[in-house]
């Protein structure tokens, strides 16, 4: 039979050849990549197809032409429209044979696109295998894997999978600083004679489950586990998935992981440290495989998170030993040595568990699954803090040289971000004066009007307590002329 | 792929070793220089499981030494691109999961893993296919195919897919897992 001779239209015939020839190569371009026995097969079955696809055609429009009455618009567009049934049945035909090596076209097709090289394993491209140099636009992850970097737009689309994963388990992200966060090491050099017999007394039994004295001997350093970091742990690890970001070396990291996580459930290739930051004596985000919506940083130092500032929450020092509280110039009498501890039930751990917890929630309650950028952690902490202190009008005293600006010293911006408001001048809405020094003005106008007069303590109990402390915990001494006032310089006012 | 082949080296070896155990020296040294490298050509040198031949030995009038060229058998241990082999799970990971085959370490990620399986957080983390039937954790037998290699002087790296026919996990039963891994490591060690 003659297509031509069949058809009234003369083109429509010839754009059917010209489309059955298209699916031909089609058929042979795929069964060519896929291996030899089954291109014979579908080659031989595509071309049995286009044929019979061709016959079932011609009948269709002899169909077609018996009815005779149509324009010649509409038979060449019905013929079309049968081109195009025919185009997808033999697409089908050859979705049917290729599907048992999909996977080699897709992979062949990948190849043709160019791939992505979305992160290097050693030098090599993890998608296609083959050796790329790194243009240093990658991330490592070190800690990880040695050797691995992955490219920006991967982070960016592990992130985003990320996001959605801890959507569905209700979690978030916390990242851990080690040293004087949750525990405070020594090295055996730096022990003196008194805590010496001090640590005799305590050391309990090894086998002791509750013991938070630990000594890395292959280190040479003793370690004190902040109390209630068991239990902080075990509850945060169930709102949170958590990391391990320090300052300190690989090992030293890991040998405080094995400590503080047995069992690797916590911590399993999720701990940091400093070879891994991108940026000299700096902690990012960048190396975490998180949404910063969603992370919050608890860390001791202000400093190294210059970036990440509002995802953080200062903790207050932990100085057990005497050696790390001599680092810091502190005043603070180290635990060990004034033999007391921590509370359990009422120390920083616990306090910021609870924050924690409410972070959390308020998280998950304005989040939702099609806006999971809709909730930011940030947004959350700021809240929380700006409640802690909420209508309280204060003023200080004796706390910084009175020509310059409040708002440059850090006790006010402490204030601030704690929700009280901050002023320099006294009137009878005023309700807590901040002083070191019972004697000034301000301070006998408080007492006069028996208003708070709390030293600045308060307001730092407050900052990393997460609650109103008591004012009458922080009482202001007389004056002593000899010791000038602890947290800034100070002038006659 | 394992190999059984012939090579040749040049052995020195210092006069105080020129006595009645000559020879055994040299084969002891050879056997330090030699087990646990890994070079381009042949791959990773499993074990030295024969002298052929030690020839003369020239002692090098420079430094004193003495050079023996020392023929021997041993078998190689060398990754082909294109090659499917069947490696143990050892870490899982959100951005894929490393295994090792013998002395080579295969990393597969999530790329070219089927798209159906997820990565599951929590206590043994695996990845997970949609109807819960396979799950590729940590001790799982996967059959992989290679698809980039990188041979160091101690290691060989790999880049595998599981995405083509044929590939994928072979058994996810941790305790039988860990029998067979057993017995390959005993082979290679």
């Amino acid at each position: 039979m003659s297509l031509t001779a069949e058809s009234p239209v003369h083109s429509s015939s010839s754009s059917d050849d010209f489309v059955a020839a298209l699916e031909l190569d089609l058929a042979m371009n795929n069964s060519s990549s896929s291996s030899s026995t089954s291109s014979n097969k579908s080659l031989g079955r595509d071309s049995s197809n286009a044929g019979s696809d061709k016959d079932e055609d011609t009948d269709g429009e002899k169909e077609i032409n018996k009815e005779g009455e149509q324009e010649a618009d509409e038979e060449g567009q019905e013929a079309d429209e049968e081109g195009h049934r025919r185009i997808k049945r033999c697409k089908i035909e050859n979705i049917d044979v290729t599907l048992k090596s999909k996977s080699a076209i897709v992979n062949d097709l990948l190849s043709k696109r160019g791939c992505p090289h979305p992160g290097l394993y050693k030098g090599l491209c993890v998608n296609c295998g083959k050796p790329i140099e790194d243009d240093g636009s990658g991330v490592a992850f070190g800690y990880i894997r040695e050797g691995l970097t992955v490219r920006p737009t991967e982070i960016q689309r592990l992130r985003e999978i990320d996001l959605k994963n801890l959507f569905h388990k209700k979690k978030l992200i916390l990242v851990l600083d080690l040293d004087h966060t949750l525990l405070n090491s020594t090295r055996y050099v730096d022990i003196s004679f008194e805590e010496d017999l001090l640590l005799r007394k305590i050391d309990p039994m090894h086998g002791d489950p509750k013991r938070s004295l630990f000594r890395l001997d292959s280190m040479h350093l003793l370690t004190k586990l902040r109390p209630y970091v068991h239990t902080f742990l075990s509850e945060a690890s169930n709102m949170y998935e958590m990391y391990i970001y320090t300052m300190a070396e690989r090992s030293y990291a890991l040998e405080i992981a094995k400590i503080l996580d047995p069992s690797e459930v916590y911590f399993h290739s999720k701990v940091i440290c400093q070879s891994d930051c991108t940026q000299r004596y700096q902690k990012g985000l960048d190396v975490v495989l998180g949404a910063e919506n969603t992370v919050v940083i608890l860390d001791d130092t202000e400093a190294v998170w210059q970036k990440h500032k509002q995802n953080l929450i200062l903790m207050e020092r932990y100085h057990y030993f005497s050696s790390s509280s001599r680092q810091f110039n502190s005043n603070f009498k180290p635990l060990l040595l004034a033999k007391e501890d921590e509370s359990e039930t009422d120390g920083i751990l616990y306090s910021i568990l609870t924050v924690l917890k409410r972070v959390h929630h308020m998280f998950y309650d304005t989040v939702s699954e099609d806006n999971l950028n809709g909730s930011d952690v940030r947004l959350v902490l700021r809240n929380v803090r700006q409640e802690i202190l909420q209508g309280c009008k204060l003023v200080f005293s004796h706390i910084f040289p009175s020509e310059s600006r409040g708002e440059d010293h850090r006790i006010w911006r402490m204030c601030e971000q704690l929700g009280a408001k901050c002023y320099t001048e006294v009137d009878l809405s005023i309700t807590h004066i901040i002083s070191n020094d019972r004697g000034t003005r301000k301070s006998r106008w408080a007492i006069e009007n028996e208003k708070f007069l709390v030293n600045p303590g308060w307001v730092e109990g407050a900052y990393f307590l997460w609650r109103r402390m008591q004012e009458k915990d922080y009482p202001v001494s007389t004056p002593r002329i000899l010791n000038p006032p602890k947290i800034e310089s100070a002038q006659v006012e | 792929m394992f190999f059984h082949i012939v090579k040749e080296k040049n052995m020195r070896l210092h006069p105080r070793y020129f006595g009645p155990r000559i020879r055994e020296k040299l084969v002891m040294k050879l056997r330090e220089e030699v087990e646990g490298t890994c070079s381009r050509r042949h791959g990773f040198v499993v074990t030295i499981i024969g002298i052929d031949d030690i020839g003369e030995g020239k002692i090098c009038e420079v430094t004193g030494f003495a050079i023996f060229p020392v023929t021997y058998q041993c078998v190689v241990f060398m990754p082909f691109i294109g090659e499917v082999l069947e490696a143990a799970v050892t870490i899982v990971n959100k951005m894929g999961f490393f295994a090792e085959a013998g002395p080579l370490q295969i990393f597969v990620s999530t790329h070219l893993i089927p798209q159906d399986m997820v990565f599951q957080t929590g206590d043994i983390r695996n990845y997970t296919s949609n109807d819960k039937s396979v799950k590729i954790q940590k001790d799982s037998e996967v059959r992989l195919k290679i698809i980039g290699t990188r041979v160091d002087p101690t290691e060989i790296f790999c880049i595998a897919t599981m995405n083509e026919d044929f590939l994928g996990v072979i058994n996810d039963d941790p305790v039988t897992a860990i029998q067979h891994s057993e017995v390959i490591h005993q082979v290679t060690q």
